[in-house]
């Protein structure tokens, strides 16, 4: 039959499974992209050749289909993929596999009773990357590429609840590069955009995974220290402070130095609101400002 | 020899198609009861060779109405009808005393194979 | 008016209606043991006719609190046709994840999206159970679409009434389900469109006569 060809020819992924879950047909396209051909895997168990499907949920969905006769849509974005198969087209993509959705779901024998599984797999790597963009492009401060203020304020607020809960200690640092304008008006925007850039750089090559660094707005950045006490966040502070007065920033070849002002508070029992902490900090930097700048101070 | 047989479902229907299942095999004289209670007052009155009982019935469920039948009769055969047929519902009525269970929807087929069944049991208990 | 019942199926079609409906949706828990671990309890269903402009309120009628509840549809097709609705309460996070027994990351951002995917991925389950097994039962099968999220405002239940024909009775198949010691439990419902219902008195009578 002509028309079977479909069946190699579409830019779909197609799978037949049997009753024990062992494989019964294998289109062309999953050759090509598993490197596994149809004379390999057919009549073999499809675990075999992917361990990774030998888990709760995918055993869940074909029992569902296959005492239900049910469909089950397995959506990357709660599974990713389904097999692990390389991307197709590398360029500006992150992932290390192909991402998938992946649609399962019966085929009958002439008295409707369900005899095989049939999966279709769906390469959405592209969609999956692009959706991913839009995310840090909502989470992400444009220019220096740490987090934006709405995302810090939304952890901020998480990390209060889980004080709240399990009563653990955290600490956040408010940060100001001092006379920023200075910057702008002597050497142009440019030159304070990379200032921008290269403080954030040195922040984070000196913080944890875990902390949370944030563009606040304009020359101000905070950061979020989970786990960790006052004196901790101090040390932190005054590290940072440091290392920043003591970098020279080269910017077409003009040195530019720069110092910062920080204000420290801790998360303590009495604290009322993720509000009220952030305004000590801040409170504490204004403090550091007006008593001369390059400096350190807590609430 | 099955001779007489009790019948206790809430739902009319079901009553309809397993008379139908059992008539389809042989005469017998079918009597019905339309919840738990009705069929333990039929059982009573009527001591029927063979009880098929639901588990989902108002005034007294299937559980109950066993338990009492057994009561009643400790060799009495009771069927119970069920759709929710698992590991776990069947240990409980199978502890309480039933003949065997099956699944809704029943199979004439299986109907006629689970008298069969019980004919045998009733002449090896009878004598 | 009330729609009725009665105008729709003779009293012989309702109770085989019903009987049809209390052997499926058994059959849909014990079944469901065996796909997912847990034990769901179904309640006995319920069968009644109302406008699909009464929906909304006829969903707000039917749960405790109506804040925060999760909604969920699922188009099934074939003769039998019509669409499935899933009423969960709002629960937590961890206690749906908890349904199944997955391995997920927690990195806070992306809990809440998977939470929406395994609330879709329940709901496929448990509304394929039902009407799978009321399919089978009928003698015929359905295909479906994959489960969409209703917004819980009045511009998501505009979005709902709009997925069916205007001024369409619909019959529904109510259970309340519970996922036994998750403390989790919901509603069920089996929408059918009005093309089916002609299909429906004549499957009732071909499912009956299998027994006479």
């Amino acid at each position: 039959m002509i028309f079977e060809q479909i069946f190699n020819m579409v830019n779909v992924g197609i799978v037949i499974l049997d009753r024990d879950l062992n494989v019964r047909q294998w289109n062309r396209w999953m050759e090509t992209h598993s490197k596994i051909s149809g004379n390999e895997i057919i009549g073999k168990s499809i675990f075999h050749f992917f361990p990774s499907l030998d888990a709760p949920w995918f055993k869940r969905n074909c029992k569902s289909v296959l005492a239900f006769g049910n469909f089950s849509f397995l959506s990357q974005k709660l599974h990713k993929y389904c097999f692990p198969l390389k991307p197709v087209n590398t360029f500006g993509i992150k992932f290390d596999h192909m991402q998938q959705n992946c649609t399962m779901g019966p085929l009958r024998d002439q008295t409707n009773v369900v005899e095989y599984i049939f999966l279709m797999v769906h390469d959405v790597t592209e969609v999956a990357a692009y959706e991913q963009k839009l995310i840090e492009m909502n989470i992400k401060d444009a220019l220096t590429g740490v987090y934006n203020r709405r995302y810090f304020e939304s952890r901020i607020e998480e990390e209060f609840e889980r004080h709240k809960r399990y009563k653990r200690s955290f600490s956040i640092i408010m940060q100001d590069i001092d006379y920023f304008k200075k910057i702008n008006d002597t050497y142009g925007h440019q030159a304070g955009d990379f200032i921008l850039k290269s403080f954030s750089t040195s922040v984070m090559s000196r913080i944890r995974a875990v902390d949370i660094f944030a563009r606040y707005g304009g020359e101000e950045f905070c950061c979020m220290l989970p786990e960790t006490e006052l004196v901790s966040a101090l040390s932190v502070a005054e590290d940072i402070r440091k290392r920043i007065e003591h970098t020279t920033f080269e910017f077409k070849n003009t040195p530019l130095n720069i110092t910062i002002s920080q204000g420290v508070s801790e998360m303590k029992p009495d604290t009322s609101c993720a509000e009220s902490l952030l305004k000590k900090a801040d409170d504490a930097l204004y403090e550091a400002k007006r008593s001369g700048r390059n400096r350190v101070l807590n609430k | 020899m099955v001779k007489v047989i009790l019948i206790v479902d809430d739902s009319p229907i079901a009553r309809k198609m397993l008379k139908n299942s059992i008539i389809k095999y042989k005469e017998f004289d079918i009597i019905e009861a339309v919840n738990g209670q009705d069929g333990v007052d039929k059982y009573t009155a009527n001591k029927p060779d063979l009880t098929f009982m639901d588990l989902t019935m108002p005034v007294m469920n299937g559980y109950e109405a066993l338990q009492k039948i057994k009561e009643i009769d400790k060799d009495s055969l009771v069927i119970v009808l069920t759709a929710d047929i698992q590991p776990k519902s069947l240990a409980s009525v199978m502890a309480l005393g039933a003949f065997t269970v099956i699944k809704k929807p029943a199979k004439p087929e299986s109907i006629q194979t689970i008298i069969e069944k019980a004919e045998l049991k009733l002449k090896a208990m009878r004598g | 008016m009330e729609p009725n019942l009665n105008d729709i199926f003779s009293s012989d079609e309702k109770d085989i209606l019903q009987e049809i409906m209390n052997i499926a949706f058994g059959n849909a828990t014990a079944d469901l043991a065996q796909v997912i671990d847990i034990y769901v309890v179904l309640s006995v269903p319920n069968i009644k006719v109302i406008d699909i402009g009464d929906l909304p309120h006829y969903i707000k009628q039917n749960i405790p609190s109506s804040e925060n509840t999760s909604i969920l549809q699922q188009k099934f097709w074939g003769e039998f046709r019509g669409s499935g609705i899933l009423v969960f309460p709002q629960t937590s996070g961890k206690d749906i994840a908890g349904i199944l027994d997955d391995q997920f990351s927690d990195d806070g951002f992306t809990l809440h999206r998977q939470k929406t995917e395994i609330l879709l991925e329940i709901g496929n389950i448990l509304i394929g159970a039902c009407v799978g097994k009321v399919s089978e039962l009928l003698g015929t099968f359905v295909t479906y679409s994959p489960p969409h999220l209703i917004v819980d405002d009045s511009e998501g239940h505009n979005n709902l009434i709009n997925s069916f024909e205007e001024n369409q009775t619909a019959i529904v198949m109510k259970t309340i389900f519970e996922f036994e010691n998750k403390n989790i439990n919901g509603f069920l419902m089996i929408l059918t469109d009005n093309e089916s219902i002609d299909w429906l008195r004549h499957a009732l009578q071909n499912f009956m006569e299998s027994y006479e």
